[in-house]
């Protein structure tokens, strides 16, 4: 509005110069009383712009900076409400980060002592295994000889009694006879 | 057979006290074991001894019978009529064992039950029995019988007392000491 008028009073200014000039040569603006109509024409020009374009004009630049101003609250706003979540995420993560460190160091751990544990179990079970394993072995060897030694004696006594019903004569059984007899004393 | 041996005992010991009575224990003993013979030698008088549904009294005179025709005195007559119209007759060679056994008993001697591979000589038979005596303190009477599986040797028995004598013996020994190594 300061402006406005400012440019007004420049521009009436201006005029006695221009009408001067005109007194002096034949200039663009005659100093007579159209100058008055002129100004009150300006005036009025002046009024009507005004109201008609001025105001609005002035009032749609305050919405436009009152619009921009909320906008740029708003933005702040939204900012702030950004960087807070923002920081509330971050600060979950951290949490869920830490929690999932603490998980996983949990689970390391059950790992480990299962891991422990399994390998006690699997020692232990294969100690077991070997120990089955010999003591069967050694079952088996203990048999084996038992069978071994009953097949020898069997055999041992197979081939003394087929030889000896072979080569067994008379005088032979006389002589067993008489000394089975013998033997009856050691009874007592 | 434990249960014949219980019976044989009850029937021998009756026998003896009646023959004890009248002082022929030993006669009433061969008489007992020639009806035995017989018996055992003729499977139609066992048969008929044995078999329940012949009748008690049928049985029974058989027995007499039989035992008359051997020339058993009366006591044994009427034993054997009795056993055999009992239906004991089967158990008669249990009888008679446990009836020598108490006439031994009462005579102060023994049987050695011999089984040995070859016959005994006279001599042979009358040393085991000077020797068994010794051990075992009584008279020994030698019962030999030849068992053609035996390798060699003799096994007597006198009552619970067994000797092994034979070579089956040794090696059955032998045989137990290889197999324990």
């Amino acid at each position: 509005m300061i402006r406005v008028l400012a440019i007004a009073a420049l521009l009436l200014g201006a005029v006695p110069s221009a009408a001067l000039a005109n007194e002096g040569g034949g200039g663009l603006i005659s100093l007579d009383k159209s100058i008055v109509i002129q100004m009150i024409n300006f005036g009025l020009l002046l009024f009507i712009l005004i109201k008609l374009l001025y105001k609005p004009l002035l009032a749609k630049m305050e919405e436009r900076t009152q619009a921009i101003r909320k906008s740029l609250e708003e933005a702040q706003a939204a900012r702030a409400e950004a960087e807070r979540e923002r920081a509330e995420h971050a600060a979950k993560l951290q949490a869920a980060y830490t929690e999932a460190q603490a998980i996983r160091a949990t689970a390391l751990k059950e790992a480990g002592e299962e891991q422990r544990r399994l390998v006690e179990a699997a020692r232990a079970e294969a100690t077991r295994l070997v120990e089955t394993a010999r003591s069967e072995l050694a079952q088996d060897v203990r048999r084996a000889r038992q069978d071994l030694r009953q097949e020898v004696a069997d055999l041992a006594t197979t081939v003394a009694e087929r030889l000896i019903r072979k080569s067994l004569r008379d005088e032979d059984h006389r002589r067993i006879v008489e000394d089975a007899i013998g033997r009856v004393d050691r009874v007592s | 057979m434990r249960a014949h041996e219980g019976t044989a005992r009850r029937y021998a010991k009756a026998l003896y006290e009646l023959a004890h009575a009248s002082k022929e224990t030993e006669a009433v003993g061969r008489e007992l074991e020639q009806v035995a013979a017989v018996y055992a030698s003729d499977a139609r008088t066992h048969e008929v001894l044995t078999r329940p549904w012949i009748k008690p009294e049928d049985r029974r005179a058989v027995a007499a019978a039989i035992a008359q025709k051997v020339g058993a005195r009366k006591l044994v007559q009427d034993f054997l009529g009795l056993v055999a119209d009992r239906g004991r007759a089967d158990h008669l060679p249990e009888i008679i064992t446990a009836y020598r056994l108490l006439v031994d008993a009462e005579h102060g001697r023994a049987r050695a039950q011999v089984r040995t591979a070859v016959a005994f000589t006279d001599a042979e038979k009358q040393q085991l029995a000077t020797r068994l005596e010794r051990v075992l303190g009584k008279r020994i009477i030698v019962e030999e019988q030849v068992d053609s599986s035996l390798l060699g040797g003799f096994i007597a028995q006198v009552g619970s007392l067994i000797l092994d004598g034979s070579l089956d013996g040794q090696l059955a020994r032998m045989r137990q000491r290889l197999a324990r190594g």
